[in-house]
């Protein structure tokens, strides 16, 4: 029994590192007080990313088990994420410590925070189970609340902070209420074991798991700010500090999917060998998630043609890639969900970016408008250039990351029967999202020079900035074997 | 089936659950005071526990059902203590507490 307990805590390590680190940050803190202004969180929290993600890449290479009675799972797809929930991490500490936006003092609060939430994250992937995924989303939601209105004395922080309350605990109560009629349906919380009752007994519950399904959709809905659950994401992204803006958009909503793709693929969906969902109540699910996904990216591409705020522009593309990533579950096979995992990749790299980017203007000039980035081109010819670089690939032109993910996951709903009118209203949305970006592009390079002093960026910044961009411009390029690593990690969930 | 049966057998309890969520529902959607839509969260909430546990004790006649249930309390005690510190804050900034007054950011 110990030694079974021993080895499955090897298969939780990267957790594990998470925790350690955030004991020994705490302890820093309590015994070190200096540490809360310099720069020795931000080397905690590197070396808890890179400590974890050398775990991961050790627990990756053991055979794919479910462990601790089937609360969670190890296998490549929860590796997929805790990569990028590492990457994340980091790249969100980093940007933090360099943004005007948070305190100083708060700095050691802030790298709990995020180790504490990229822990919740962690959780939300590999779980197999609904306790699990509960405590999982909670841990993130509860920390998330906080670190939306970080800057203590700013309304608009307090106010993005309760919006993010109010909708996320109420998502996930009716998330909860599901799962609830789902034990007392299936009467299991496993996800093995619901599926296989689900299995058994098709047909019999025409009103109750449809119903569950839903409450359980609208929690990691929220998650992910999918239509119906998007309203709170450009209020919460705006009036939080932008690092930990440019952070929610990444990181939470990669590990809502996680949830999303391990709980309907394991409870709804047939073997992928005939590559079909299982019909509920007389329903297919196909329908419903295709027409979820048109209005989730036309709702966002329609409302950031109108915005001033960039932050807020960002915060309405986000919903749009929510939009397209789903596209890819209808496929319902390692080539469209796959799909979404490198449309994760890329997003990653390039929505950061243009978080960035804002940030550093945001801090520069005191506004996140779109008139605060005007000839800011000339003036800091990286940040214009990697600025194009992150919204091109955002938008969709080829030659950038964005571009193969939107052709991989279009080229999968095209193969599927009776999808094409989707891939043809994405194709047109691409086109409207072009719009917005090239607005603030025009902004950076073609309205002229602002007069005054000529401002410049920082290494600290500028680094990060090429850093981003690389991944960006390769996986435009050379992105065989990272379809080819995507395709592994989802095989294991099908 | 008399009428104490059903109270005391499952239905009962799901009768309850389901009262106790719609109106906690119903509280979320319609009260304007935050502290009102922090209670419609938390009816909710209990909503959940009632299933679980009535469901563990006549359905599955196994533990885990009560053992979220414990989980449930537990977070819904976190989530109070952020939540109320939250709207605390709202309240020293702006000297209220009504929901629909968060209208700073609108487009």
């Amino acid at each position: 029994m110990n030694g079974e307990i021993v080895q499955n805590l090897k298969l939780l390590s990267p957790e594990l590192v998470l925790v350690f680190f955030l004991v020994v940050l705490f302890t820093v803190d309590s015994i070190w007080e200096q540490t809360r202004k310099n720069f020795v969180p931000l080397a905690l929290v590197f070396a808890a990313c890179l400590l974890g993600t050398i775990a991961t890449c050790w627990v990756s290479k053991l055979a794919p088990t479910v462990f601790f009675s089937g609360l969670v799972a190890n296998d490549s797809f929860s590796a997929f994420f805790r990569y990028v929930f590492l990457f994340s991490c980091a790249a969100g500490t980093y940007l933090a410590f360099g943004s005007k936006e948070l305190e100083k003092q708060n700095r050691m609060e802030f790298s709990l925070l995020i180790v504490c939430v990229t822990f919740g994250m962690c959780l939300m992937a590999i779980s197999t189970h609904l306790l699990m995924l509960y405590i999982g989303i909670e841990t993130v939601s509860i920390l998330s609340f906080v670190m939306a209105g970080f800057k203590s004395e700013d309304l608009r922080a307090s106010e993005a902070s309760f919006k993010y309350f109010i909708f996320g605990a109420f998502a996930s109560a009716l998330m909860l209420y599901g799962f609830s009629l789902i034990y007392g349906l299936t009467g299991s919380l496993q996800y093995g074991e619901i599926a296989q009752y689900v299995q058994a007994n098709l047909g019999n519950m025409p009103y109750l798991l449809p119903l569950s399904l839903i409450l359980v959709y609208s929690g990691l809905a929220y998650k992910i700010s999918a239509f119906p659950m998007h309203f709170w994401t450009p209020d919460v992204y705006e009036g939080s500090p932008t690092p930990v803006a440019s952070f929610f958009s990444v990181g939470p909503k990669a590990a809502g999917f996680a949830a999303i793709l391990r709980f309907f693929l394991d409870i709804l969906s047939y073997d992928a060998a005939s590559g079909s969902w299982k019909a509920i109540g007389g329903e297919q699910l196909v329908s419903v998630v295709a027409i979820i996904s048109a209005i989730t990216m036309t709702v966002g591409n329609l409302s950031a043609i109108g915005q001033n705020s960039v932050k807020r522009m960002l915060a309405y593309s986000s919903i749009a890639h929510v939009g397209y990533m789903l596209m890819g579950i209808l496929t319902l096979d390692t080539f469209g969900l796959g799909a979404i995992l490198f449309y994760i990749i890329a997003y990653c790299a390039m929505n950061f970016g243009a978080f960035w980017v804002v940030s550093i203007v945001a801090d520069l000039k005191g506004s996140d408008r779109l008139d605060a980035f005007r000839g800011l081109g000339w003036s800091m010819p990286v940040l214009g250039v990697t600025m194009v670089i992150f919204l091109a690939s955002l938008a969709g032109i080829p030659m950038f990351s964005g571009f193969i993910g939107k052709m991989l996951i279009f080229g999968a709903i095209v193969k599927t029967p009776g999808l094409l009118w989707l891939a043809v209203l994405g194709v047109l949305n691409s086109v409207v999202s072009l719009y917005y970006y090239a607005k603030i592009l025009r902004e950076l390079w073609l309205e002229g020079r602002e007069p005054g002093n000529p401002s410049e960026l920082s290494i600290y910044h500028g680094v990060a900035l090429v850093g981003l961009a690389i991944p960006t411009v390769v996986l435009g390029l050379w992105f065989a074997p990272v379809i080819h690593f995507v395709e592994r990690s989802i095989a294991t969930i099908l | 089936m008399s009428f104490l049966d059903w109270a005391t057998g499952l239905h009962g309890y799901l009768f309850v659950g389901t009262i106790l969520a719609t109106l906690g529902i119903i509280a979320v959607v319609y009260r304007r005071n935050s502290i009102g839509v922090l209670l419609g969260i938390e009816l909710l909430l209990n909503a959940a526990s009632i299933n679980f546990i009535s469901f563990s004790k006549f359905r599955t006649a196994a533990i885990d059902g009560q053992i979220f249930a414990l989980f449930i309390i537990i977070i819904a005690a976190a989530e109070a203590a952020v939540a109320l510190a939250i709207i605390l804050r709202l309240y020293r900034l702006r000297e209220t507490i009504d929901a629909g007054e968060a209208n700073l950011m609108r487009n």
